[in-house]
């Protein structure tokens, strides 16, 4: 164990695993008994993740550690259920909709596609299976960190989406997390979504975290797999509110010909964001494109860890992230981007930009590229900057307020990523959001 | 309409601006002329608001109220129009959307009500020919790909939309071939009338051709050391600046 703090809290996660290793199991859970056993060793032996690791020197979770979770809660009540779909979903979004509550698929608030295009099911569903068993088992083997050793070790539900081969989703499918906290709680749900052969489907996430100022702290792990020539578009929107601390990993496998597009909006609210985003390209001819936006405003320390291993020849990968920085907003953007020896002729590129609105906000970039293969091109770039006086005079003389201006510049500024954004609805919405959660920051600064 | 007296500005501890007095009444066409760096840019901009400049000494004002306590939007509102000399570039924010925006924050200040979406596009039309301004504003971001030209014309095009009281124009005749000049001059001669009034910087006597101003002054040093009528631009443009300097030398020197 490596911090102090963290202690009453990490005691209190071996006396739940012992409690629930004891438990009468049912099938399901022995066939994965050893798998969890494994994880959970890992996660003791190591403890939570400290600064003195490089993949965490400035995210310190010590301060988000520190509070009397609740492990198991499941049930959430059902009159608020609709009204935080009805508050979460994305206006004007004509889509289908998935609908969790605490980890764990809420059928009568979905709307699902045609069985015959997709089957969604409970996790729990199919975790027994030899096929989920052998899934987890590599992953542990292979991926993650603690945390996800610790999500390993305890989840206990989550959705499995599977498209099927050939089929496009006529419409977008948009998935709504919403956790019920009465008291401070973790969570800890685990999804996988797999994307068959020559299919095509687009994914909108969104969460809502029904509480009264308690803590709520989600540990989440994700995989996709997408198949030959399968595509996904994939769009995270982290919009929360205070006392909640998020920490996702989503995991990535693409083989031959697919394309995976990742958006992933990060806005002030949250106490803490960190995502983890890990691109495997398991075969040639991939592409990836990478967008991120985070504007982080208060106390919030928002960290964007991103890596695309590159593993073989002929694949092409994209990365643009764009960060707004207000008041005390602590960022941190770590981009890692493999070209193994083998992965020739491989196009990858990064590029990050920091704009800080204010003196006491911090940002820590790190674009890290390590490339052994010669025949590549591969470029990355970083800024950290100020508002152009200049612009923003220009805009003041033709009579437009100084808030409003800044406001336009800060769009100006995001405006690479929004206009990648394919989805109309999905663009307005965001849009709105950053204009929303801006002015409330102007406004309380005055 | 604007009343400037003895205006002392300064940049950092660089004085600039050492007391200018400068009266326009609505109607009238002012050219200030003056050599490099003699500080007309400077007036430009601190009558704008713009931040960098302190003003140490002297007062503005606009219609009775004091420019100089307001922020650069006010000031705007309160019709004050800087035709800049370097139009900025501003990828990602649209030209159509910055138009609306200004537009709209200026009429509110003025309790004017909002212009329809419809309104707004005819009216844009409406002023895109009467300042024979032809490039394509729509799904383009502000002045971001415009040529030399087009960035000074799309100046004379915003003016011509926010319809301010004063127009201070920064050396809009700089980078301006023949054709140009005369586009952007007969704009600004259209939309001059009784009710505004106009500061051309310049340097040059060719724009003073087009656009013919009843005064002109000359700045030099941070001061307006010679005012008259057009004769004054024609009399400089033969002479030079420097047998204004020479004969401020003797005086100066006989008062000593």
């Amino acid at each position: 164990m490596t911090n102090e703090v963290a202690t009453s809290l990490y005691n209190k996660l071996a006396d739940e695993f012992e409690m629930r290793r004891k438990a009468p199991a049912h099938a399901a859970e022995r066939s994965l008994e050893g798998l969890r056993q494994e994880a959970f060793d890992d996660f003791k032996t190591k403890g939570f993740p400290s600064i003195k690791e490089e993949d965490w020197r400035f995210t310190s979770l010590v301060p988000f550690l520190d509070a009397d979770y609740n492990l198991n809660i499941v049930n959430g009540d059902e009159n608020s259920l609709a009204d935080a779909v009805k508050k979460a979903a994305i206006p004007e979004l004509d889509a289908y909709r998935l609908v969790l509550v605490n980890g764990s698929i809420h059928i009568g608030l979905s709307r699902l596609p045609n069985q015959d295009m997709a089957s969604i099911v409970s996790l729990k569903s199919i975790s027994g299976s030899e096929f989920y068993r052998e899934q987890l088992s590599t992953f542990n083997r292979t991926e993650g960190n603690t945390l996800t050793a610790l999500n390993s070790a305890f989840f206990t539900d989550g959705f499995y989406l599977e498209v099927k081969k050939d089929v496009s989703l006529d419409k977008p499918l948009e998935i709504i997390h919403i956790y019920t906290a009465p008291e401070n709680a973790f969570f800890q749900p685990r999804h996988l979504l797999v994307i068959n052969r020559n299919a095509k489907a687009e994914v909108i996430e969104n969460s809502i975290v029904l509480h009264d100022k308690k803590r709520v702290f989600v540990n989440s792990v994700s995989e996709f797999i997408i198949k030959e020539n399968g595509q996904l578009s994939h769009y995270d929107i982290q919009s929360n509110t205070a006392g909640e601390r998020w920490l996702q990993y989503n995991h990535i496998t693409q083989q031959r010909g697919s394309r995976y597009d990742n958006f992933t909006f990060s806005l002030p609210g949250a106490d803490l964001i960190r995502n983890n985003l890990e691109v495997r390209l398991n075969d040639t001819a991939t592409e990836t494109h990478l967008y991120g936006l985070y504007l982080v405003a208060g106390n919030q320390l928002t960290d964007n860890h991103t890596s695309i291993e590159h593993r073989h020849p002929s694949c092409k990968s994209n990365e643009m992230y764009k960060g707004v920085l207000m008041d005390n907003g602590k960022a941190v953007f770590n981009g890692k981007v493999f070209v193994k020896r083998e992965a020739q002729q491989t196009n990858a590129f990064q590029q990050n930009n920091n704009l800080l609105l204010s003196d006491k906000a911090q940002v820590y970039a790190k674009p890290q590229l390590e490339i052994f293969a010669d025949d590549v091109k591969c470029s990355h770039g970083c800024t950290v900057g100020q508002f152009n006086p200049d612009s923003l005079f220009y805009l003041q003389s033709r009579g437009i307020g100084e808030i409003a201006a800044k406001k336009m510049l800060v769009e100006a500024f995001m405006f690479d990523v929004t206009e990648k954004i394919s989805n109309h609805a999905v663009k307005q919405y965001v849009q709105e959001l950053i204009y929303l959660k801006m002015g409330n920051t102007a406004a309380s600064a005055n | 309409m604007l009343t400037i007296k003895n205006l002392h500005a300064r940049i950092g501890e660089k004085e600039i601006l050492k007391g200018i007095d400068l009266q326009v009444n609505a109607g009238e066409v002012h050219a200030i002329m003056g050599p490099n760096g003699s500080g007309k840019s400077s007036l430009a901009a601190v009558l704008a608001g713009r931040e960098n400049y302190e003003v140490t000494e002297g007062e503005v004002w606009l219609d009775g109220k004091n420019l100089l306590d307001m922020k650069p939007e006010d000031r705007a509102r309160e019709g004050v129009f800087l035709a800049f000399q370097y139009p900025i570039e501003i990828p990602g924010v649209s030209n159509i959307n910055f138009l609306k925006t200004a537009l709209s924050e200026i009429r509110d200040y003025r309790q004017l009500p909002p212009l329809t979406a419809k309104e707004f596009l005819k009216l844009t039309k409406e002023k895109q020919q009467l300042v024979e301004f032809d490039a394509k504003l729509a799904n383009r971001s502000l002045n971001e790909g415009f040529s030399g030209g087009e960035k000074k014309r799309n100046e004379v095009f915003q003016l011509a939309m926010l319809e301010p009281k004063l127009a201070v124009m920064d050396e809009t005749d700089s980078g301006l071939d023949i054709d140009a000049l005369r586009i952007v001059s007969n704009g600004v001669n259209k939309l001059r009338s009784e009710k505004n009034a106009f500061v051309l910087i310049t340097h040059y006597q060719r724009l003073l051709e087009y656009i013919v101003p009843d005064f002109v002054h000359v700045l030099y040093n941070g001061r307006i050391v010679r005012s008259g009528n057009k004769e004054l631009a024609l009399e400089l443009e033969e002479k030079g600046y420097d047998w204004l300097k020479e004969e401020l030398k003797v005086r100066e020197s006989s008062i000593q």
